[in-house]
């Protein structure tokens, strides 16, 4: 991370803290931490770990309830956990993909109250009650949704890191109707970056289980 | 990321009294933007408000015009049929923003209000006087091609990122705002500030005021309109120069313009002269290049943007035309 | 079985992608997904200076920072044993000493790791990442390829080795450039290109034992990894176990063992617990190697009907100041056409930055833009088709090695290419063709890339339940490995492809070089067909030499085998299947391991796959918005194992090069020598609607000579010449010729 302050190249190295994100996590620091206070008490630092542990769940985190693919999870989480990390790293649902952590590539795609978002802009606290489907839920059992089915039939895919957030990003693209042409597919599935190149065969895909009519 | 609070207030006071008694408090709606920028440091606040329980959703239209909710989201906005029937300008303008995932988070206050997306200011590294006053503009004499040509000023030269914002301008909207003494109605085209000396404050608004609605009146120039946007991708990209153009007509002659520009400025970058040149002129591309050459007056390029030069008087004539309905 | 293997025309006969069911499920594990207990996080710390050295570190509040397990720089590393003997870690075609972490105080450039957190959660990691302290002693840096081009060298690697390709090179007379009847010259610019896979680069290290390191890691180079990582530490190659069994795109950027690989390492090696490390996708712009920046300058002379008589091409890239980067960017220019006059110079300039990679097509794919697009130009100067002065320069044999190509198939490209594509409609005219408001442009270029083939072994196993294992340490990338050795597999034993489980991604496998320079199929899949076809020929002796078998004591010659089922040829009634052969001898399985390399063909003939592109595309005069509306590619690649997959890899070349001619590009401000545009909103890579609908066509190609499988490679060669194809049009549409890429609206406006 960068902490240096530099003006037109001279670099001045810098008293810490002299601008606001910094300052802001240092008083952060200074001030919310009864934490801090315990971890600032030198014993070997894992056991400081530890007893921060209990402090920051009772003090810090929010309990919260999940519907993640029709199963309820009770939760405590740290109200900066995104929607993605909470499904990737607590929940172990890793087939929600982090591509760039910004919003920028839309691999993170999943469906809150049936509605497509970005799981890396949303706080998992945020989601509170709400009902999340990540491509883990998309099948029925062992029986394929017409869309995995029509990627795997088209070849919409190849090293496959994009293609969970591309399917849900094409299940909500039909829902919400705007899959009556290519075109139409083209742009409304653009938030969805495929570094493969594998554009033409998703298109292709979705424009078949559009046409086919098949509920999605 | 820093650790914060959270907290959900039901009403619009507790939210408004939330940030007023905490200094470092923030409110948060759609996320898609202040997460972005809490993850890269550049903001760091300690408790968040989220508004999201209030209830700032409905879109309406009265006499007057459409009120939209703050809350709203771009999506459901644009998908409004009634939106959809009085101002097809903002439609087009939702639609040509971000990705159909973001226009699902993004509410339209959170929208107005997104920050610039200038490398600088997202570079802690970097120098930027928006995101750290007095360290300097690294773009002034850096990386410039996405800048500013009007309005800037020697601290600052970043432009605002939003496309919905440059249609509001133009439709002469008002945003309704609320803070601890009450609510008051801003024009849109007052709302956005020029960096002038204070980069860092990106609009009128007290960081204690709340956006509740916005209000875009029924006005005759809402249904001949043309919001074009050029990028260097076709789509999920910002714009290198948009124009959001509104016409008026009787017969042939133009009875009221409406123009606005995206991607030129620190702010949504409204052609009043242009508009006043055009109103009592007929319809035609030479009166749309001689408005499109009024609006460049004074604008200055930097090193990597003397492009939009050209790029927007060709963009403003190009979205006239397409307003107007002439090939 | 023969006619399976040449179905290319025939996409109904393709194979669905064998692991894509686990990939549309999202069950398909990536590094960063495997679980293991006690995993902890890591963050890295980077350089926010280009060049200098460290004068303090200050990590104290991150230490004590909530659920912070260790902070690792060079202060208190546990150090790699390799480092104290330089190089570490030599790596073909980059010489030089690849950056020691956490090794000492120096800064080669910024972005560079200098100390590593570790957490109980990414989010504590990361938080306690922004408290750490880092004060440099700043030096003067060079990021500025332009700026530095007085310091071109040839490459050190080259002048200590006097068989590189790199040397400078003439052919004939070049002089002769100045009697030419037309002449061309222009210097062609290419940014630095970032891979930036969708997958961020990944590795959760573990030591399970002190002397035993297990690496979940996206690498394209399985054993090499392996080998680098037990050299680094010391440790018995057995030792060092690396698992990549679903890579998440790579396009070059999982070729080396980056330093990011090596802080994970430690840091595991530190807290004494399995450590995950993630890159943010900001850095994905300096940890992995890039694209190098390249200036390139070709001059062209030809006869009055268009006969090439002169051909120069030199070029410039960047490297780093630790390690030298080469690629073949020149070589093509030797090769490409029929001329008696050619030269080439290479050179690099060292800068303050990473170092350099290969990506995707390495070296041709930046050559064969400059080539392409001079042949363009020279068209233009000679008011000849494009295309047909092309035809009129084909090297009919390999001009510079003087020997004949094992096969090539570049008219039969340009015909069909052209044919499908309505080329003939073309006029030539710049500004002349319009759709309504756009100006359409048509343009075209060759590719070619080198055929390359590796030293590969393969495991194949006929277990009793009539299901066989093929194995080999190769990775998947994204291509479709698995399931172009499931073909292969299953063609060559008369198995039905459900019959066959393709096993990559693990160094406990049987050798295999990287997934790179397209040799998979060549070099694996020639491995695997050899494994197959020796347990083919064992259970057929078997069958033979199985006293109550109906083919006891028959001549295996006179076997035929269809759907694992062996019988006399003719005589489909007396047969017997695999599975009942193993029976009847009591065999639980039968096992056999094979090598492949390439021998004596390379001698005899000049080895290379070429291809055509065709392109349309639409410019706004108004924005100077570029948008290609079609695209015809055609390619002999030798034989094309599995047609669908391979289609697709085609495809995505395409997209490739229509990202690197339109939108790519990794802008550096020099004062700072940072990127300032590190993430996908400044980085363009296509989005779905700037591509268009785009036809795959390969032509069968029979070449015996390549390597059993037949095959040439497809991966880089889709990509190699679409950047030239799409400047090409854009100059036929606008009468502008564009000459740094990429070609974005502010240059056409």
């Amino acid at each position: 991370m960068a902490r240096n302050k530099k003006t037109d190249g001279v670099d001045e190295s810098t008293e810490p803290g002299s601008f606001a994100p910094n300052k802001a996590r240092r008083t952060f620091l200074k001030k919310s931490s009864a934490l801090v206070a315990l971890a600032l008490t030198p014993p070997p630092v894992l056991k400081a770990a530890e007893m921060e542990d209990q402090v920051t769940a009772a003090f810090e985190k929010v309990k919260i309830t999940l519907h993640v693919n029709g199963t309820r999870h009770k939760l405590a989480v740290e109200p900066r956990v995104t929607l993605l990390d909470l499904l990737r790293e607590d929940l172990k649902l890793t087939g929600t993909k982090k591509g760039c952590d910004y919003g920028q590539c839309g691999a993170c795609t999943v469906h809150v109250d049936g509605k497509r978002v970005l799981s890396c802009l949303s706080l998992a606290v945020m989601q509170n009650g709400r009902k999340i489907t990540t491509i883990e839920g998309l099948a029925d059992g062992e029986k394929l949704h017409p869309l995995q089915e029509a990627f795997i039939k088209h070849d919409g895919l190849q090293c496959g890191y994009c293609t969970p957030g591309q399917i849900m990003s094409a299940v909500a693209c039909i829902r919400e109707g705007q899959a009556g042409s290519e075109p139409e597919i083209r742009e409304y599935m653009s938030g969805n970056i495929c570094r493969c190149g594998a554009y033409p065969n998703i298109v292709n895909a979705i424009m078949e289980v559009n046409q086919s009519g098949q509920k999605v | 990321m820093n650790q914060f609070q959270y907290i959900q207030p039901a009403k619009q006071k507790a939210a408004i009294d939330a940030l007023t008694k905490d200094a470092k408090a923030m409110f948060i709606a759609g996320g898609t933007n202040l997460l972005d920028l809490m993850k890269r440091g550049l903001a760091a606040p300690e408790k968040l408000v989220d508004i999201n329980k209030l209830p700032l959703k409905k879109i309406e239209f009265n006499n007057n015009g459409l009120r939209i909710g703050a809350l709203a989201l771009n999506s459901e906005v644009a998908q409004d049929k009634l939106v959809r029937e009085k101002q097809p300008l903002l439609v087009q303008a939702l639609e040509a923003g971000a990705s159909g995932q973001l226009r699902n988070m993004a509410t339209m206050g959170g929208n107005i209000l997104q920050r610039t997306r200038c490398p600088y200011f997202y570079d802690i590294a970097l120098p930027c006087n928006k995101r750290e006053p007095g360290s300097g503009c690294g773009a002034l004499a850096g990386f410039n091609r996405m800048h500013a040509i009007f309005g800037f000023s020697d601290k600052c030269i970043a432009v605002h990122p939003s496309d919905m914002s440059v249609a509001l301008a133009a439709l002469d909207a008002t945003v309704v705002v609320a803070g601890p003494q009450g609510e008051r109605q801003i024009l849109f085209t007052d709302l956005h500030r020029l960096p002038g000396d204070q980069p860092e404050k990106d609009t009128i608004l007290e960081r204690n005021e709340l956006i509740l609605a916005i209000d875009i009146p029924d006005k005759p120039f809402a249904q001949k309109v043309h919001y074009l946007k050029a990028r260097d991708r076709a789509s999920y990209a910002f714009a290198l120069v948009s124009v959001a153009a509104a016409l008026a007509t009787d017969k042939n002659i133009i009875t009221a313009a409406r123009i606005a520009m995206g991607g030129v400025a620190h702010k949504p970058w409204r052609l009043f002269e242009a508009e006043k040149f055009l109103e009592g002129k007929p319809v035609s591309e030479a009166n749309f290049r001689s408005a499109a050459e009024l609006a460049m007056q004074g604008a200055k390029a930097f090193n990597h943007n003397a492009y939009k030069l050209k790029l927007a008087p060709n963009s403003i004539a190009a979205a006239l035309k397409a307003a107007a309905g002439i090939a | 079985m023969e006619k399976a293997f040449f179905d290319q025309d025939n996409n109904d006969n393709s194979l669905d992608r064998v692991d894509g069911r686990l990939k549309v499920t999202g069950a398909a594990t990536y590094a960063a997904e495997y679980q293991l207990p006690n995993v902890t996080h890591a963050v890295l710390v980077t350089s926010t200076i280009a060049k200098g050295r460290i004068t303090s570190l200050d990590s104290k509040l991150a230490e004590q920072a909530p659920g912070v397990l260790a902070v690792i720089s060079h202060v208190n590393s546990p150090g790699v044993p390799a480092y104290g003997s330089s190089p570490a870690m030599p790596q073909r075609a980059t010489l030089g000493t690849p950056l020691r972490v956490f090794h000492d105080n120096l800064i080669y450039f910024s972005g560079q790791p200098v100390a590593v957190i570790v957490a109980d959660t990414w989010q504590r990691a990361e938080f306690a990442a922004s408290l750490v302290k880092v004060q440099y002693e700043k030096e003067p840096h060079q990021t500025n390829l332009e700026a530095n081009l007085s310091r071109a060298a040839l490459p050190a690697n080259v002048q200590r080795d006097k068989n590189s390709r790199y040397h400078d090179y003439d052919r004939g007379n070049p002089e002769e450039l100045n009697t030419a009847a037309v002449k061309i010259e222009a210097t062609y610019k290419i940014p630095t290109e970032h891979h930036n896979p969708l997958e961020p680069h990944a590795i959760i290290a573990h030591w399970e034992a002190p002397d035993k390191l297990t690496l979940y890691d996206k690498t394209q180079v399985i054993k090499g990894t392996q080998g680098n990582l037990a050299r680094a530490f010391k440790l018995p190659l057995e030792n060092v176990k690396v698992q990549a069994k679903f890579i998440g795109g790579a396009f070059g950027s999982g070729i080396r063992v980056w330093p990011h690989v090596m802080a994970a390492t430690l840091a595991a090696k530190k807290v004494q617990r399995p450590v995950k490390l993630v890159l943010p996708r900001e850095l994905m712009f300096t940890s992995v190697g890039s694209r190098p920046e390249t200036i390139q300058h070709i001059t062209m002379g030809a006869t009055k009907d268009g006969k090439l008589t002169t051909i120069t091409h030199e070029a410039v890239a960047h490297t780093s100041t630790y390690e030298e980067h080469t690629e073949r960017t020149i070589l093509a220019t030797r090769m490409l056409y029929d001329c008696p006059h050619v030269s080439t110079r290479y050179r690099l300039v060292n800068l303050d930055v990473n170092t350099p990679t290969w990506m995707r097509g390495p070296g041709e794919v930046t050559g064969v833009y400059a080539l392409e697009s001079a042949m363009d130009e020279l068209a233009y100067a000679l008011q000849m088709d494009p295309l047909e002065l092309r035809r009129r320069n084909h090297a009919d044999s390999d001009p510079e090695k003087n020997l004949p190509w094992s096969s090539k198939s570049l008219k039969e490209c340009y015909a069909k290419g052209a044919a499908h594509f309505g080329w003939h409609k073309r006029n030539p005219e710049p500004r002349s063709m319009r759709q309504g408001q756009m100006l359409v442009g048509y343009g075209m270029a060759s590719s070619t890339f080198g055929v390359h083939r590796n030293y590969a072994k393969s495991r194949a196993v006929f277990q009793a339940d009539g299901k066989v294992i093929v194995q080999s340490a190769t990775s998947d990338i994204g291509p479709g490995t698995g399931t172009a050795m499931t073909r292969i597999a299953a063609d060559t034993l008369s198995l039905s492809p459900a019959f066959i489980r393709f096993d990559l991604g693990e160094s406990t496998l049987p050798d295999a070089p990287g997934q790179t320079g397209s040799t998979t199929v060549s070099s694996v899949g020639s491995a695997v067909k050899v494994a197959c076809e020796a347990l083919k020929q064992k259970l057929l002796q078997l069958a033979v030499n199985t006293p109550n078998s109906t083919l006891y004591n028959t001549n295996p010659a006179d076997l035929s085998v269809e759907q694992g089922r062996i019988f006399k040829t003719g005589n489909p009634a007396t047969g017997v299947t695999y599975t009942e052969i193993l029976k009847q001898n009591n065999l639980p399985q039968l096992e056999v391991t094979e090598e492949s390399k390439p021998g004596a063909e390379w001698q005899k003939y000049s080895m290379s796959a070429f291809g055509a592109h065709f392109v349309e595309v639409h410019v706004n005069p108004t924005t100077g918005e570029v948008r290609v509306k079609r695209v015809v590619t055609c390619a002999g690649v030798g034989k094309v194992i599995n047609h669908k997959t391979a289609r697709s890899q085609s495809i995505g070349g395409v997209v490739g090069g229509i990202g690197m001619a339109l939108t790519e590009e990794s802008v550096m401000d020099h004062r700072f020598g940072r990127y300032v545009t590190g993430d996908f909103a400044n980085y363009h890579v296509p989005v779905h609607v700037d591509i268009p609908p785009i036809d795959v066509f390969f032509i069968d190609e029979h070449d015996p000579h390549v390597n059993p499988v037949g095959a040439k490679g497809l991966g880089e060669i889709a990509i190699v010449g679409v950047a030239a194809a799409v400047a090409n049009a854009v100059f036929q549409a606008t009468g502008k010729r564009i000459r740094d890429l990429p070609i974005t609206p502010d240059k056409l406006i």
